[in-house]
């Protein structure tokens, strides 16, 4: 039946051209996202842009927990959720609990900490094998990301405190070991001075990449930024002459606005996310109550007294009474502030009241007429100075995390208000247990 | 007996020449219908032991030639017991009436992908549902809901009672942690798309912002869009040892499906209209307040040391708790389950199907158009379904099937389940005490709910929330026959498919509602649109082979499958709308997000059936396949399988006259689950920051030698057919293995990652199957079938390479219970704490579950169906009863079952945090699934249609009728998390299952 053979071989023929198709596969990249080896092999400009951009952004990832966190902890305010009751009674030691290890209130900031590490580590390792970028440029860029880097280390060990953090290298798959509270503020303040050092390389290139952060749109307001985390790096390390070095190449101005400085922006536009410390104003849901110790402790005629907005009715929640919510991010656009002013004009008062050196008392005035309190007249010894300073940052950097922090450098946590019979103050939060052992 | 498509090439060829059929004598005859009398077209008659055979004609009537010395025929027809006949020396006529297939004895199955076997010669245990079964006995909103209960050895689950699907189908057990857990579905060839698409409005319900990110928007699987009505028969390949030749995507089981074709013949024209009616199946009813006892429920007394201020508040929360109460109570209180569940839905679905054609080409067309109301107002469900299948012989070498499908489904499922925002109707509903008036004033304006964040009345109506999908499905097959002779046949089958489908999913919370100011953005929209092509192409050749004396019979098959998916989903969240607008650009705030899949399968296949006189059945295969989603692209993975049919009958070991067959059956097999898409990878997602996006590594380490979960199962078994066929039994026991699971470990976060998926650690299922089929009863009064059902499987996680871990969607922790994965335990334990330990609280797999299915059809005319599910065991994490005491609404808050002195509901929310043992509850049941009663109108009362009328049926049917459970809630059945690969049985204050009643008339015209 020739036909047959004839059809056969035909379809044979076509079998074998469509075949040519059929049988292979694509082998395709992720639809969904570039890739790590895309961009480590494809280092162009573009694709370093959008690292750098992916830093400055991820950077605000966790950072409302972060602020609950040391806030909650550091008895400034409440915060209440009627779906989860471990805000209201793990954070606040109730009924004697303890802080655990594999929880949200610890995994979420220290795991989106290290995820901007990764970004910022990626973005060092991949600025090797441009080959367009001038070295200034790339220097700038090392800079950024180092900055970056220092500070996401130190934000997670004000969380973890004596249990310490690890750091890990550009490259590098896993982290090393745990590195304990003092040798880590060290190799952290060490960062932000290799930083420093690579800004200072950049001579008069510029970022390649748009900035966010108000005061560092250029490389210069950068590395102000970066001298005014050192100067806290080495407040926490009380080295008060490196607090004044540090503050020498910053942005500090007593004459300016206190409330200028390094801000996280957030917006409604299409993929950036809203202010994640946001929360409605009296309301009976998820929200922040401030403690009641804020208004009951503020000096009369003080203009912060607005950080707190009075509800309708107190609201009461798990035991926990207060009539005024938390004021400071008023939209859900609000920007959180990284460093200002205001806060490196009470570190430079700081350092010296440590130094038992009388401009400390014009850098606290500045601050107290500011929120329009006379001027400071108690005693000029180093103790009493102190203790104006750290009431100072309590009212100037309310609900930007630091007061837990200041209490706890100076001892003072055992200070705080013990708001139920069992609660506890605690001092610092596990590592994850997925961080906690070496491996 | 010669396998069928070795037949079926031999009919095309022999149908088309009969002038080859001249020299040998010949014989002729009509066939017919045992019971009816009625002539049989399309019949299939062979002469025994040779390649020559026919079809009987549009009138039941046949001729052939006989070769010399042959003179036994075989009749073989679609739905009748197979006869052999001798035709009496000098015989030229032989009229043969068929017997009924009752017990489905005969029926052939789907073995290789282009071969078939007579289940008296399988060597697995292979559910069949025909379509009698499947959408006859009363009218199935989808598919896969018409499943429940009919698959020995299945666990079947309806995820919520929201009308249009959700369904999750489980064989043989737990295959997977992580992996995709549904069977493959295969529409005649051709995979079709059984995906789950979140519709996105977890955007309003933040269910998934607590502790658990699984989806719980409560998706409806795809597969549901395919009509029950359109299906002729159903095959449910449950295990590897079957499934193997599917290879690397049929680990969880294939369902193989085939719709409905014409015969040759009179054109065939069926009407069918149902309506009928859907109520909430179970109430629970709620607290009945008292002034003193709602005073005390919803405010807190002061401290011993409590502030003038203090004091004055409480005493204004008093007041404002009287004032409610007495204005409800003043109203007669509110029945808001009622107002909110007790919709009396209406259900309709009218079904017209055209089917014939003569020898050469033959049609199957069809139109559904459904139209199902839900138990809530503003829900349901609706589909319009066309479908034209046509056959065509263009020579007696090549023969074309070609099938197209159009759907459209709408679904409107409301918003039910778990939330974070007290948005949905079940969480709203246990907030909310009688007392409190939440219905609307006369200019339409709904008051605030003081008692929850949202009015569910309020979003029931004013919300709206639906899915829409179009859909197409179109296969074509070629079918050439290359080569006939008395001792060989070759055939080449071509086939190639395509399922696309375009889903809309849309829903709008308009600025209005009570909840939506809070987040300071006031009105949602939130539009999804997904699109999905499946592509399918298949060649392969089948040999057979039978040497002269026919004892030994070979059919060999070999070929490629091409196998693509294109999935696209677009999903946009907008707040802060203009009033009255859903568009996406009338609003303040906007996020989008989309998500891609690709895949690529490529196998090549080999079988080779051997059988030898229908005693010795043998079975060896092997599937080789790659796809893009393993780490590895190049590589094939290996599915081979074997099977061994022993009919101890047909070897002469069993010669009694009660016996008619006894066989049995061994088979092994291994089939694989591919790496879920992305797991290969190390991804940036994409975070904007000054209107300028940045990339942001994603949370998911890629695992670059990614490889697919390989399931390995043998099974053997016993079947008996006694006495004349009445009774027919069958058991399977098997063992399944799964190895290389995929499972996604935590990795430190200091690398900058959180997760893993890898593969390690295997799991076991070991079960029983038993089916029992029995004609009782069989005269011309009373025919009576009854089959019954019993499987039982056992899990167990034989090794963990990680941590024991809360399975995904296994609820909330271990406070409230939770489905956890642990070495050397049942993968679906249920832990929970107790007494300050975790503990097992208990299992949601059922001990065995057991279906009845009785047919009783009286004097020809009247029909009854009795279908009946029972599951033993189980449990279900009932947080619903948590809910409702948490806000005192429970019906029982009050009571004191145990007579402690403690009412129920205090105790009940005194071991929140001391043990999760009462939210672990028993969730056995009997249910009567479906109940039909149909009667078959004598033509003689026709009267003025008696012309055109070819028959007449009216029935009445009901599902769910009812159900005896221990359970507290709605229903048994329920899944918070949707089809998960383990966890199923969390209940959040669900969407209640319901009752339906529907009447039904068919025409044949």
């Amino acid at each position: 039946m020739p036909t047959i053979f004839r059809t056969v071989a035909a379809l044979a023929v076509l079998g074998l051209l469509a075949g040519c198709d059929l049988v292979g596969l694509d082998d395709e990249p992720n639809p969904n996202g570039p890739s790590l080896e895309d961009i480590l092999d494809n280092p162009t400009e573009a694709n370093l842009a959008n690292l750098a951009i992916g830093v400055e952004a991820s950077a605000r990832l966790g950072l409302g927990t972060y602020l609950v966190d040391v806030g909650v902890l550091g008895r400034e305010y409440w915060r209440v959720s009627p779906s989860d009751p471990r805000f209201t009674q793990d954070l606040l030691g109730g009924a004697e609990s303890v802080l655990d290890n594999n929880t949200f209130y610890i995994t979420t900031p220290w795991g989106a900490r290290y995820r901007t590490v990764r970004n910022a580590n990626t973005l060092l390792s991949a600025l090797e094998g441009n080959e367009t970028l001038s070295d200034g440029e790339k220097a700038a860029t090392r800079g950024f990301a180092r900055t970056w880097i220092a500070y996401q280390y130190l934000l997670n060990l004000n969380l973890t405190f004596e249990n310490g953090v690890r750091f890990i290298e550009p490259g590098a798959d896993a982290a090393g070991p745990l590195v304990g509270y003092d040798e880590a503020l060290d190799r952290i303040a060490a960062l932000f001075d290799q930083a420093d050092g690579d800004f200072g390389a950049a001579g008069s290139a510029d970022f390649f990449f748009p900035t966010t952060l108000g005061v560092g749109g250029d490389v210069e307001g950068y590395r102000q930024i970066n001298r005014a985390l050192a100067a806290r790096v080495d407040a926490y390390r009380e080295d008060w002459d490196g607090v004044l070095d540090a503050l020498d190449g910053s942005f500090i101005d007593a004459d300016g606005d206190l409330e200028a400085g390094a801000y996280h922006q957030f917006s409604t536009g299409a993929g950036d996310i809203n202010n994640p410390f946001f929360f409605p104003l009296d309301g009976g849901g998820d929200g922040v109550l401030a403690h009641p110790s804020f208004v009951a402790d503020i000096a009369p005629g003080d203009d912060r007294i607005s950080k707190v907005a009075e509800r309708t009715s107190a609201r009461t929640f798990d035991g926990l009474t207060s009539n005024y919510d938390t004021d400071v991010y008023e939209s859900p656009t609000s920007p959180i502030p990284v460093v200002t002013n205001g806060e490196l004009v009470l570190l430079r008062a700081e350092a010296n009241a440590q130094r038992t050196d009388d401009d400390a008392v014009d850098d606290i005035n500045v601050i107290r007429n500011a929120a329009g309190l006379d001027d400071y007249e108690g005693d000029t010894d180093t103790g009493a100075l102190i203790d104006e300073v750290l009431r100072q940052r309590r009212y100037q950097l309310f609900a930007e995390g630091h007061r837990w922090i200041d209490l706890r450098r100076y001892g003072r946590l055992g200070t705080l208000p013990i708001d139920r019979p069992n609660d506890n103050v605690f001092d610092r939060f596990p590592v994850p247990e997925a961080d906690a052992s070496d491996a | 007996m010669p396998t069928l498509s070795l037949r079926a090439a031999v009919v095309a060829v022999l149908a088309a020449l009969p002038a080859l059929a001249a020299a040998q004598g010949s014989v002729q005859g009509v066939v017919t219908d045992a019971s009816s009398g009625a002539t049989l077209p399309g019949v299939t008659v062979f002469v025994e032991a040779s390649n020559i055979g026919t079809t009987t004609n549009a009138d039941g009537a046949y001729e052939l030639s006989l070769p010399p010395g042959q003179r036994t025929l075989t009749f073989s027809f679609v739905g009748y017991l197979t006869q052999e006949v001798e035709v009496p020396a000098g015989q030229t006529r032989l009229d043969v009436a068929l017997e009924e297939d009752l017990l489905g004895l005969d029926e052939v199955v789907v073995t290789g992908l282009g071969t078939t076997v007579r289940r008296a010669n399988l060597a697995n245990s292979v559910e069949t549902i025909s379509a009698r079964e499947l959408a006859e006995v009363t009218t199935p909103q989808t598919l896969d809901g018409a499943l429940n209960g009919k698959v020995t050895g299945a666990v079947v689950n309806a995820n919520s009672g929201a009308p249009g699907g959700g369904i999750n189908i489980r064989l043989r057990g737990i295959t997977t942690i992580n992996g995709n857990s549904q069977p493959l579905y295969v529409v005649d060839g051709v995979i079709i798309s059984n995906d789950a698409v979140a519709n996105g409005i977890n955007a309003v319900s933040r269910a998934a912002a607590g502790g658990n990110a699984s989806n719980q928007d409560n998706p409806v699987s795809r597969v549901a869009d395919l009509a029950p009505e359109d299906i002729e028969s159903l095959e449910v390949l449950k295990g590897p040892s079957a499934a193997a030749i599917y290879g690397a995507r049929a680990a969880n089981g294939v369902v193989v499906i085939r719709t409905k074709r014409g015969q040759a013949g009179r054109t065939d024209v069926r009407f069918g209209q149902t309506l009928g009616f859907t109520r909430i199946a179970r109430t629970l009813g709620t607290r009945q307040f008292t002034e003193a006892s709602a005073i005390d429920q919803f405010t807190t007394p002061p401290d011993d040391d409590a502030t003038p201020e203090e004091i004055a508040q409480f005493n204004e929360s008093v007041e404002r708790i009287r004032g409610l109460y007495r204005s409800g109570e003043a109203a007669g209180f509110y029945d808001y389950e009622d107002a909110l569940f007790g919709n009396t839905g209406l259900m309709a679905t009218s079904n017209l199907s055209i089917s014939g054609g003569n020898e050469t080409t033959k049609f199957f067309a069809s139109g559904i158009v459904k139209d199902d109301e839900g138990i809530v107002e503003g829900t349901g469900y609706e589909k319009q379904s066309g479908r034209l299948n046509l056959t065509h012989r263009l020579s007696r070498m090549f023969e074309l099937d070609a099938n197209a499908n159009y759907v459209r489904s709408v679904a409107r499922r409301g918003i039910t389940g778990n939330d974070n925002s007290g948005t949905t109707f079940g969480v709203g509903l246990v907030a909310t005490p009688n007392f409190v008036d939440l219905f609307p004033d006369a200019n339409g304006t709904y008051p605030d709910n003081p008692f929850n964040s949202a009015n569910f009345l309020q979003t029931r109506d004013l919300a709206s929330i639906s899915e829409t999908n179009n859909r197409v499905f179109g296969s074509g097959r070629l079918t050439v026959n290359l080569l006939t002779s008395a001792t060989q046949s070759l055939q080449l089958i071509g086939v190639g498919g395509v399922d696309y489908y375009a889903l809309d999913q849309a829903s709008l919370f308009p600025v209005e509602l009570q909840f939506e100011p809070d987040d300071g953005l006031a009105g949602t929209s939130i539009l999804g649109r997904t699109t999905n092509l499946n592509t399918n192409v298949q060649a392969l050749l089948v040999h057979g082979y039978a040497p002269a004396d026919r004892d030994l019979q070979f059919t060999t098959q070999v070929g490629f499958t091409a196998f693509d998916q294109d999935f696209n989903n677009v999903s946009s969240v907008a707040q802060g709308l203009i009033p009255n607008q859903q568009n996406l650009d009338q609003a303040s705030a906007l996020q989008t997000g989309q998500a891609r899949l690709f895949q690529n399968d490529r196998a090549f296949f080999a079988q080779e059936e051997v059988n030898y006189r229908s005693a010795i059945i043998g079975t060896i295969g092997v599937r080789a396949e790659r796809s893009s989603a393993n780490g590895d692209v190049d590589t094939y993975y290996a599915y081979p399988k074997a099977g061994l049919a022993l009919n101890l009958t047909n070897l002469g070991l069993f010669d009694s006259e009660f016996v008619d067959l006894v066989k049995l059956r061994a088979a092994f097999g291994q089939t694989g689950n591919t790496a879920p898409f992305g797991a290969k990878f190390t991804t940036f997602g994409t975070l904007a920051v000054g209107g300028n996006i940045g990339l942001n590594i994603g949370g998911q380490r890629g695992f670059a030698d990614v490889s697919p979960e390989r399931a390995s199962e043998i099974e053997g078994g016993i079947d008996l057919t006694l006495f004349d066929g009445s009774v027919n039994l069958e058991l399977t026991g098997y063992s399944k293995t799964v190895d290389d699971l995929l499972l996604t470990r935590q990795v430190p976060p200091s690398s900058g990652f959180a997760l893993e998926t890898f593969n390690g650690g295997q799991l076991r299922n070991n079960g029983v199957e038993v089916g029992l089929s029995l004609i009782p009863v069989d005269g011309p009064m009373v025919r009576w079938i009854s089959r019954t059902s019993f499987w039982a499987n056992d899990a167990e996680v034989t090794e963990l390479t990680v941590p024991a871990f809360q399975a995904a969607g296994g609820g909330f922790g271990s406070t409230l219970g939770s489905i956890r994965i642990e070495e050397g335990k049942s993968p679906t334990q249920i832990v929970g704490i107790d007494d300050g330990e975790v503990v097992a609280l208990g299992d949601v797999a059922p001990d065995f579950q057991m279906s009845f299915f009785n047919d009783v059809q009286i004097a020809r005319r009247l029909r009854v169906t009795l279908f009946g599910h029972w599951k033993k065991g189980g449990d279900v994490i009932n947080l619903t009863e948590l809910l409702s005491d948490l806000s005192g609404t429970s019906p029982d808050f009050d009571a004191d079952a145990d007579g402690d002195g403690t009412p129920d509901g205090p105790q009940r929310v005194s071991q929140l945090g001391v043990s999760a043992r009462p939210f672990v509850q028993d969730a056995s049941y009997f249910r009567l699934r479906e109940v039909g009663l149909y009667y078959d109108v004598a033509p003689r009362f026709f009267g003025p249609l008696a012309g055109g009328l070819q028959s007449l049926r009216v029935g009445v049917s009901a599902t769910n009728l009812f159900t005896i459970t221990p359970y507290k809630s709605y229903d048994p059945e329920v899944s918070n998390f949707g089809s998960q690969p383990v966890a199923s049985g969390v209940e959040v204050t669900p969407f209640p299952s319901s009752r339906n009643v529907l009447f039904h008339v068919n025409l044949g015209l």
